[in-house]
């Protein structure tokens, strides 16, 4: 009887709750289901990639040959079992019969290479004995099979064209375009000397060991080893570009999904609230007949949990074979094929964190409902429900915070993300205490037409309406912050990834000082419009605030990536170039920029460095720096620091100068060529290549078109789980306002019966709910806008925009949707005779 | 003052159709106390309802005054309400937002009558609640709450008053003071009433009463 009760007659007499209650938990957590299935995929699919651009499962390398000791101790640690040796040389190449020399990445291989990925010929299956040339060189010098190149001391035959090879993946630039040569080759052409500098890696493949193994082996070589040139490389290490910003889209997209649910469960909170109200009366008399106050709410419980796994199964039923429909299409637009194979296992590892929040949002309203002293309510004329108290959120507000650093996979931006929502729920609170102790000290003792009746009604109203109006507008501004958030993010990253003037298609460099006018020429005559053409300066930095710029001491087992780069930008000198004004991808986010008009000094340099730069060698703004410009020594001091976005593939350095200083100094150019015709550009090269030989290109097109496809799908895949989560938001809003009214009901009907006319119970209802939401958005919105602001520093290092349009639009639609809402739904009760007051309510 | 000929109304359709009133023929003269019994269901409040334009008769005619109210639009029946009736409920109904001063305020808000302040203070102290004026609907007791009610209905000094069993909701003796205070406002302002009860010995201190049965007076 009682089972009945909650399961089938409850579902049967309130079937619009059951159902708006269904819908909200499964809009709410579509997002997260569906952003769970395509991360788990796109994880699965970015390590099989981190292992084909290895080719193996552990590299140990250095930029020069291992010495045979070191050799000894990987030896003894790893057995050298599934192994072979990679060696990366760049070196001169030519065709002699064509007469044109080039620098070419040779890698010498052997053995079994690679363990991982696929290197596909023209014709034929690659073998690490043959001499091979990928299709850039082999179209750059219109190579056929069997043209012979020197290469070092000897002449090779090539023997096959590279077209495809996974190893090469969308790293970004190599410097030059690759040959595969057999590793005794390299030997015979007399490329081994002595400390020649270059990639020298030994791979392993080492089947059964999970990555914590790896890291295991990576210390104890690292402890065994300890030289700072030795390192260590894992699959995950190898990561590229395209990876992190894949792996960074999806954690926005998370995001994203999370504020759809958060947005329903404040939906389901409130809509159970109402409901838990109305039913109250029933559950009371259900007490009075014996059924405990624990049973009642283990009853209440069992039934939302039963609504949540059909909830969940229904999520499957529509993601599933979304999946199967859309998987072709999101593997074509982020360039990683997704497999139809489909993996439950990420949607089941965030089940628990669903069922956790959807579960724990009741508590406060359950802890309420056991609080309610049932057997007293029935004699009073109104029953309510017991409140619920600030730690009943608690449970809530861990699980929260757990999932979102859980899903955004990072403490940081999960915390700062659990931080903003806590900030607005203290700020609503704060906000709409503060003016409902404001309005009811001005309006207290004065009479109603303030100035006239229906806005002296609902100023009254609003004065005294409490934890009702509280709970209303803390729900508003949630609902609109998220909103706003999300529009902003998204905003943002449309910022982020488009090209400000024109892709780039070729980056050219090497050019010589006296070969610039020509080239320009010559580029004219061709009718291809260079860009951004930049001089680039050798220099060595030697000396910061007068010490020796000594390299870093770290500790082996916390060595990162960034070290070793760290380390190589300490050896190895640097690139500068000087100019006054800022690049399109530029920006200055501390410290002054160059003076406008060139300066006449003795003193040192201005000198602007780059962000993560500054951050890594520990130079700061103020600093003195002492620069060795081939043998030139140049005095400068840190002016500013710029953030780069390198996504834009334009040339752009670490540290720039102000010029008018060293524009005597020896140096080169580069430029870049736009994209054009892939035809245009290679007629261009070739031309190019036999007039200025020493000249070097680099064919970025490619690269650069695959991360502006893979840009925009993203913001595509973006905009759609966006969208799910504004129609949650904009269906809770629906639900409030039309939740609201029906409050109302009574108050309606009285002050009808009073005799105020139907016009001016509108324009009360208008007035008070108007400005509620006004107030609630407004903020909602504002909010909105700085979190992302805040979150878009820490997640993609966007600096501040404002998109007024984003704030606006959102804001009148929202404020037009809800005020509709409140009009249409009290036309009903504005509208039916009172005589319902009559009845025994 | 009122006149009504020939009332009906009628609840649901096809076979869940109920005749509540069957043609109520009924005057009402100025000045007098007119109570209204009937068993439970009867049609008592229905009846009321109509003549105080709550809800709409299926058939007939109510005149108050010179005025037709049946042939009323929505917003001159409001209208109407407002200036010339008022209501006491079962259940109080006050506006929950809104004081007590402010409740017994409302009426004379709506009609924006002069001194609008000073009469509601009046009034309240007139039904003993003075000391409850800023106190929010909430606040107050059952009888409190009645009393407030029956205040505001007084307050635009209307030609009817009609009050549906106000003591129903409120123990005896509580009941007993605020029928006690009814009275007394109604003999001291001169107001015609229309009290509905099933209580005999109220009905007993009306000047007049009539009974409803099967859909029709008695
Ligand atoms: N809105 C309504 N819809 C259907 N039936 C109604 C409605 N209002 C009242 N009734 C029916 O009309 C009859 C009279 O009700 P009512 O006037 O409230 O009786 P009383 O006030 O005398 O107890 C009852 O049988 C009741 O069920
Ligand atoms: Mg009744």
């Amino acid at each position: 009887m009682i089972q009945k009760f909650f399961f089938t007659r409850e579902f049967r007499r309130y079937p619009f709750f059951f159902l708006l209650l269904g819908s909200t938990l499964l809009l709410g957590t579509l997002g997260l289901v569906s952003i769970s299935i395509v991360a788990g995929q796109v994880k699965t699919q970015l390590e099989n990639n981190a292992h084909n651009l290895l080719t193996s499962d552990f590299v140990v390398s250095a930029r020069r040959e291992l010495f045979p000791e070191e050799q000894a101790k990987v030896s003894a640690i790893l057995k050298d079992k599934n192994t072979y040796q990679v060696t990366d040389l760049y070196s001169m190449v030519s065709h002699p019969v064509k007469n044109q020399t080039r620098l070419v990445e040779l890698r010498g291989v052997e053995g079994a290479y690679p363990f991982y990925g696929d290197i596909t010929l023209q014709t034929g299956k690659f073998s690490t004995d043959k001499f091979y040339v990928s299709r850039d060189l082999s179209e750059l010098w219109n190579i056929q099979i069997g043209d012979i190149l020197q290469v070092g001391e000897i002449q090779l035959p090539v023997q096959g064209i590279v077209i495809n090879d996974t190893s090469v993946g969308l790293r970004g630039f190599s410097l030059a375009p690759r040959a595969y040569i057999p590793l005794i080759k390299l030997t015979e052409a007399g490329l081994m000397k002595r400390g020649v500098t270059g990639g020298f890696a030994r791979h392993f493949r080492l089947p059964g060991l999970s990555t914590e193994d790896l890291k295991k082996i990576k210390t104890e070589i690292y402890e065994e080893i300890n030289d700072s040139a030795v390192r260590v490389s894992l699959p995950e290490d190898s990561s590229e570009q395209t990876g992190r910003v894949i792996h960074m889209i999806s954690n926005f997209m998370a995001l994203a999904a999370l504020i759809g649910l958060v947005l329903s469960l404040v939906g389901i909170f409130y809509l159970y609230q109402s409901h838990l109200q109305a039913r109250l009366k029933d559950l009371c008399l259900m007490n009075l007949f014996g059924l405990t106050k624990t049973t009642i709410t283990s009853f209440i419980l069992a039934q939302y949990t039963l609504i949540f796994f059909i909830v969940m199964i229904l999520d499957l039923l529509i993601v599933i074979p979304g999946y199967k429909i859309f998987a072709p299409m999101i593997s074509q637009s982020i360039g990683l094929d997704l497999g139809p194979s489909l993996d439950l296992m990420p949607v089941f590892s965030n089940l628990p964190f669903l069922f956790g929040l959807s579960l724990s949002i009741l508590v406060p309203l359950l802890a309420g409902l056991l609080r309610t002293p049932m057997g007293m309510q029935l004699k009073s004329a109104k029953i309510s429900l017991g409140r619920f108290r600030f730690y009943d959120f608690i449970p809530f507000l861990l699980l929260l915070w757990a999932f979102s650093w859980h899903l955004a996979d990072s403490m940081k931006v999960g915390s700062l993300f659990f931080a903003s929502l806590i900030l607005v729920f203290v700020l609503s609170t704060i906000v709409v205490r503060g003016l409902q102790i404001l309005l009811r000290k001005t309006t207290a003792h004065r009479g109603l037409l303030l100035p006239d009746l229906p806005t002296g009604l609902a100023l009254k109203s609003l004065a005294r309406s409490g934890h009702r109006l509280t709970l209303s507008f803390l729900s508003i501004a949630l609902g609109a912050t998220l909103i706003s958030l999300i529009l902003q993010l998204d905003r943002m990253i449309q910022n982020e990834f488009v090209w400000d003037k024109n892709k780039p298609g070729l980056f050219i460099f090497d050019i010589q000082e006296e070969q610039i006018d020509s080239f320009k020429a010559f580029a004219l005559e061709k009718k291809a419009p260079l860009d951004a053409i930049t001089p680039m300066i050798r220099a060595r930095l030697i000396k910061v605030n007068d010490e020796k710029f000594e390299k870093k001491k770290s500790s082996y087992s916390m060595r990162s990536k960034e070290d070793d780069d760290d380390e190589r930008v300490r050896n190895n000198g640097l690139n500068l170039t000087y100019r006054s004004y800022l690049t399109a991808a530029e920006k200055i986010v501390e410290g002054e920029p160059f003076p406008k008009e060139p300066r006449i000094t003795d003193g040192p340099v201005y000198v602007s460095i780059e962000k993560r730069w500054s951050e890594r060698s520990g130079i700061v703004i103020g600093d003195k720096v002492l620069f060795d410009i081939q043998g030139v020594e140049l005095e400068g001091v840190v002016r500013n620091i710029r953030e780069v976005k390198w996504t834009s593939f334009y040339p752009n350095f670490f540290v720039t100068l102000e010029p008018g200083m060293i524009e005597g100094a020896p140096k080169t150019y580069l430029a870049v060529l736009p994209t054009g015709t892939r035809e245009g550009k290679l007629s261009f090269q070739r031309e190019a290549a036999e007039k200025f030989p020493n000249i070097s290109f680099i064919d970025v097109e490619e690269l650069v078109s695959k991360i502006s496809v893979l840009f925009d799908k993203s913001r595509k895949a973006i905009e759609i789980i966006s969208y799910l989560s504004l129609l949650v938001g904009f269906v809770i809003l629906y639900g409030l306002s039309h939740d609201q009214v029906y409050r109302r009901y009574y108050d309606i009907a009285l002050m009808k019966s009073l005799g105020i006319p139907a016009m001016d119970l509108r324009r009360n209802l208008l007035i008070e709910f108007g400005s509620l939401f006004f107030v609630a958005m407004s903020m909602g919105l504002g909010l909105g806008w700085l979190i992302a602001q805040v979150l878009g520093r820490e997640i993609f290092k966007l600096g501040l925009t404002i998109d007024w349009m984003r704030m606006f639009v959102p804001g009148v639609f929202l404020l037009t949707l809800c005020t509709l809402t409140i009009l249409v739904s009290s036309w009903r009760i504005v509208e039916a005779k009172p005589r319902e007051l009559l009845s025994q309510g | 003052m009122m006149t009504v000929k020939n009332l009906r109304k009628s609840f649901g359709e096809g076979s869940t159709r109920i005749e509540v009133l069957k043609g109520i023929t009924l005057d009402v003269v100025k000045g007098e106390t007119l109570a209204l019994v009937g068993k439970s269901g009867s049609g008592k409040s229905t009846l009321l309802s109509l003549l105080a334009g709550l809800d709409r008769s299926d058939h007939g005619d109510i005149v108050v005054g010179e005025k037709n109210i049946t042939g009323l639009s929505e917003k001159e029946l409001t209208h109407f309400r407002a200036q010339e009736m008022g209501i006491v409920f079962q259940q109080f109904h006050l506006v929950s937002t809104l004081t007590a001063l402010e409740n017994v305020l409302l009426p004379l808000s709506i009609l924006k009558r002069e001194n609008a302040r000073e009469k509601a203070e009046a009034l309240l102290e007139s039904v003993g609640l003075s000391h409850r004026a800023h106190h929010l609907p909430s606040e107050l007791s059952g009888g409190e709450s009645q009393r407030v009610a029956i205040a505001r209905a007084l307050s635009t000094s209307p030609s009817v008053l009609f009050a549906d069993e106000p003591s129903g909701n409120l123990d005896e003796e509580t009941g007993t003071k605020v029928m006690d205070l009814l009275f007394e406002m109604v003999k001291k302002t001169g107001t015609t009433m229309i009290l509905v009860t099933h209580d005999p010995d109220l009905a007993r201190r009306c000047s007049r009463t009539v009974h409803l049965e099967h859909g029709s007076l008695t």
